[in-house]
């Protein structure tokens, strides 16, 4: 029986030291939910007809799902019997890569770490980055399906056909010269073409970029490893990658968008296309105007992240300072504006959102003000928290004793030292952010009714929720979406930035 | 028997005098107790001049003065000081003029010398068996005598109760608590009144409609008292708060309060379900899960809490009715309060949230929990998983549990107005929506600060129960 047990808990340990054990079975996990889910949508239940070309891309994924099974499997005999990955098993990866052209994200990024022994976090990035860069221009893709295009359709597809093909490149670079603790020098000429390609809203272009730039930097010096480390980290964890990617890909459409798409597809009433079902022209169908909702969905993701992240911005910044004023001054101060922020913390978000909507009127400027001024007392206290407890540690009594004035302490030592939770608490209320920002639209608060925002869309779709339901749920599915791509980001961070937790 | 009498007696007295002894200590309660016993304590006062006229301290003061100063301690310390001085700004390279340097040392050397004269005097009159003669001292002279008691037990009586408030650890705890809710009910009310009252609307306008007369909107104004100045509506809404009273709504001329009452049981019976609902599945899940991390149980289930904190509720309730309402056909898609199938949706639509964080907070700080070293004990000792977990480990980690059930609390009771808004029940929440877009100022003011009331109220509770569940807690509590 303790033997048994011993041996379970060593099986265990043995597969968690290898990070291709759990993305493959990540992988196979996801996509064996996905092919369920595409199959149960091939059947038409009021026809009761199959859907062709639903069904044919349910058995496609059913297939590359059943060959990851295989794989995973193999990864648990060779690790448990040989203790390493034979190549004969990493080989079975690239197969796996041609997933790409169904866009199963989750076993083409399970491929690309299988096939590589040595994976330093710029190859997961550089992976992430292609794949980013690829999901763009095949979504951007689909307007070609569409009666017209925008002018600057076809200039811009050729630009990122371009800087696809150039971050191909710098993945292969990437892989064969960029080692665990060094990088050729000579791809900083790489690396400041990519930092220029994340104009298209590719942040995983930046991020490869910067941190090649500063592994060159530091080349074989130990102590600039801290953010290295976390890098490793993250990159490491599956899901946190894959809620950044979803994140990234949002962000880079909505700024491709601008030259991709027809904004008057969105906004323009076309009453010869009204209510109808998804097709190649209209992927998502359209709305009870005639108005394409894939187009509409897209242009609300540019609404939805702005709101979220200025209003989680404004509130770091004023409830941080003020959290990291009263955390450090103490007595008198702290008791001050933590007794006026407990007034503001009684009131629900929501409700104090709702009052302030209805003094000011409703529209984007107000929207982002109110959810705001809700969420200051949360990042005061947990700033507070933070500074009260690196007030304590004695770097902060050496730089006192160096004589350091009180401002000085506190943006230079003890701000940076107490940023790391308000990193991952930001994170995770940007989702909040998003949902309220959708809460109030849809109740009519929000963002004025005639821009495609998610929350706007949806209210119109509620009202054909009996016939035409699709108008209603990929809407709330991109919101859902989006959210749970910043919960999983944040507990990803979480995990990285703060280690003892595992 | 009466030697039992006469000690509860003695007690009590003591407990006064050092109760009164630490509050004249502390500035809030100070005031406080000054002011309520106002008549004692002219009375103590009165006292407390009549001694000081023999009281030896300031002659005793003064004698040291001078002898200090006679044997030339006072030069000594200067110069040391300002040898300090000079070598300090040497080290760091600052440049002084000789007179802030003069006046430095000076303010120094005041505070090191003022001080050693207190010590020196304390010193010698604890030599000669005396003491300072305080105004807290008179009062714990005087107290010894019953007949002071007695005399002054009826002029006294506030204060003698905020004194044994303050004695007893517990109530003492209880009262400032309640007194701080006090006082951030009161900022809501003001913040909310003064929000309102900036709004750039003209509610008149609005109600009567484009064709209304400048005398009609006047008479509107007037009606409601809008032409008042700031701070007279100001107080006369925290009246009308204090005393249930908002006049009538804009709009419809309803009562205000008469309508917030009928529609709050609704709110709160939903909101009350969902959250015994939510504790009931989530704390079980949260605490298997943690003894078991990293399974697949595990996994499954922070997917699915993630999910649930992730899913927007209002698109949660258009898909509950989409499924079960149009589809299958099993549940009512609105609410009606005589069916009570129709309250599942709505509850296990406000429950989601809930359920998911405090899921994740159960799994979380159990685990955090499970890996003390208290635990490794009971299980040295030879306790069953079982005990292990439900006599160590849970009681440990429900206080972060309790903390987010009641911030979720508060939030539900907003989030409520999307619920509600979604399966049309007429709650406070859809109340305050419909309200907003007049906006009917008195009735959205009720309906946010009557909210904010309920949540500060839970959460007093909350408090008082953290005391009954940690007894780290309540240590601190006898402490200070």
């Amino acid at each position: 029986m303790t033997k048994l047990s011993v041996s379970k808990h060593e099986t265990q340990h043995k597969l968690k030291s290898f990070q291709e054990y759990s993305q493959a079975s990540f992988a196979w996990i996801i996509s064996s939910v996905l092919s369920v889910i595409l199959f149960i949508n091939s059947y038409d239940f009021t026809s009761k007809t199959m859907k062709p070309y639903v069904l044919a891309a349910s058995v496609i994924y059913a297939a590359f799902t059943l060959l990851q099974l295989i794989i995973t499997a193999k990864i648990r005999r060779d690790i448990l019997v040989h203790g390493h990955i034979k190549n004969s098993t990493r080989a079975l990866g690239y197969i796996q890569i041609l997933s790409i052209l169904t866009g199963n994200v989750f076993i083409v990024t399970s491929a690309c770490s299988l096939i590589k022994k040595d994976k330093p976090p710029e190859y997961t990035i550089a992976v992430y980055m292609l794949l980013t860069q690829l999901f763009v221009i095949a979504v951007s893709e689909i307007n070609l399906f569409k009666p017209y295009v925008a002018d600057t359709f076809p200039l811009a597809m050729l630009i990122l056909l371009a800087i696809a093909l150039f971050q191909f490149v710098t993945l292969l670079l990437v892989s064969k010269y960029v080692k665990r603790n060094n990088a050729r020098p000579w791809l900083s000429i790489a690396a400041f073409p990519l930092i220029f390609t994340s104009l298209t809203g590719n942040v995983f272009a930046l991020l490869l970029g910067l941190t090649l730039l500063t592994k060159i930097r530091n080349n074989g010096n130990p102590a600039a490893a801290k953010w290295e480390e976390v890098w490793e980290r993250l990159t490491k964890n599956t899901t946190a990658m894959s809620g950044l990617f979803f994140i990234i890909f949002l962000f880079s459409i909505s700024i491709c968008s601008f030259f991709t798409f027809d904004y008057s597809v969105a906004i323009e009433n076309n009453y010869g296309a009204i209510l109808q079902s998804p097709s190649l022209a209209y992927p998502f169908g359209t709305d009870n105007f005639g108005r394409c909702l894939f187009s509409r969905i897209i242009f609300g993701a540019r609404i939805s992240l702005i709101v979220g992240f200025i209003s989680t911005a404004i509130p770091v910044v004023i409830g941080g300072t003020l959290g990291a004023i009263s955390g450090f001054y103490g007595r008198r101060t702290d008791n001050i504006i933590m007794r006026m922020l407990d007034i503001l913390y009684a009131i629900p978000g929501i409700l104090l959102a709702i009052a302030i909507i209805a003094a000011f009127g409703a529209n984007t400027v107000n929207l982002i003000l109110a959810l705001s001024i809700g969420s200051i007392p949360t990042y005061a206290r947990t700033m507070r928290a933070n500074v009260l407890l690196v007030s304590t540690f004695e770097f902060v009594d050496a730089a006192r004793a160096f004589g350091a004035r009180n401002s000085s302490i506190i943006f230079k030592h003890i701000v940076p030292n107490s940023l790391a939770p308000m990193i991952i608490k930001s994170t995770l209320t940007i989702g909040g952010a998003v949902i309220s920002t959708s809460s109030l639209s849809y109740l009519g608060l929000g963002v004025e009714p005639h821009i495609p925002e998610w929350g706007n869309i949806l209210k119109l779709g509620s009202a054909y929720l009996e016939s035409h339901s699709y108008l209603a749920i990929y809407p709330g599915l991109a919101i859902m979406a989006l959210v749970l791509s910043f919960n999983f980001l944040g507990d990803g961070l979480r995990d990285a930035l703060d280690p003892k937790m595992d | 028997m009466e030697r039992t009498e006469a000690s509860t007696k003695h007690g009590l007295i003591n407990t006064i005098s050092v109760a009164y002894n630490k509050m004249l200590l502390n500035p809030a309660y100070k005031y406080a107790v000054l002011l309520l016993g106002l008549p004692v304590n002219l009375v103590v006062l009165f006292f407390y001049f009549v001694q000081r006229t023999k009281d030896t301290y300031s002659s005793v003061r003064d004698e040291i003065k001078f002898e200090l100063i006679a044997s030339g301690y006072r030069d000594d310390l200067r110069a040391e000081i300002e040898e300090q001085s000079l070598r300090k700004h040497a080290f760091f390279g600052q440049e002084v003029k000789q007179e802030e340097l003069k006046r430095q040392v000076d303010k120094i050397t005041e505070a090191q010398f003022y001080k050693t004269l207190l010590e020196r005097t304390n010193e010698k009159l604890k030599h000669s068996n005396q003491k300072r003669l305080t105004f807290a001292g008179t009062f714990t002279s005087l107290i010894k005598h019953p007949l002071f008691l007695i005399a002054t037990f009826i002029p006294g009586l506030p204060m003698y109760i905020l004194i044994l408030l303050y004695g007893n650890s517990y109530l003492k705890y209880i009262f400032e608590r309640l007194v701080m809710s006090m006082f951030v009910i009161l900022g809501v009310a003001v913040l909310v009144f003064t929000i309102l009252h900036l709004s750039p609307f003209h509610p008149a306008a609005n109600i009567l409609g484009e064709t209304a007369t400048q005398e009609q909107i006047a008479a509107f104004n007037k009606m409601h008292g809008l032409d008042q100045p700031y701070f007279v509506q100001l107080w006369n809404t925290l009246k009308g708060i204090a005393t249930f009273d908002l006049g009538k709504s804009f709009s419809g001329s309803e009562v205000v309060t008469t309508t917030i009452a009928s529609k709050f049981p609704i709110t709160l019976t939903l909101t009350i379900i969902s959250l015994v609902i939510a504790i009931i599945i989530a704390l079980p899940i949260g605490i298997i899960s943690a003894t078991k991390p990293n399974s697949f149980f595990d996994y499954t289930f922070i997917f699915i809490a993630l999910i649930g904190l992730s899913i927007p509720s209002f698109w949660q309730g258009l898909i509950f009715i989409l499924n079960f309402s149009i589809k299958l056909q099993w549940l009512p898609a609105t609410f009606n309060p005589q069916n009570w199938l129709s309250i599942i949706m709505p509850v296990v639509v406000l429950g989601t949230g809930l359920t998911a964080a405090v899921a994740r907070m159960t799994r979380s700080s159990t685990l955090e929990v499970i890996n003390e070293d208290y635990i490794m004990t009971a299980k040295a000792k030879g306790l069953s998983q079982r005990q292990v977990l439900l006599k160590h480990a849970v009681g440990n980690a429900i206080i972060p549990i309790i903390t987010v059930i009641g911030l979720q609390f508060g939030g539900m009771l907003g989030g409520a107005a999307v619920t509600e808004k979604v399966f049309n029940i007429s709650g406070i929440g859809s109340y305050i929506v419909d309200k907003q877009f007049i906006p009917d100022i008195p009735s959205i003011m009720g309906g946010v600060v009557y909210t904010a009331i309920t949540i500060s109220l839970v959460n007093v509770m909350i408090d008082i129960l953290y005391a009954f569940f940690d007894p780290r807690i309540r240590s601190k509590m006898k402490q200070y």
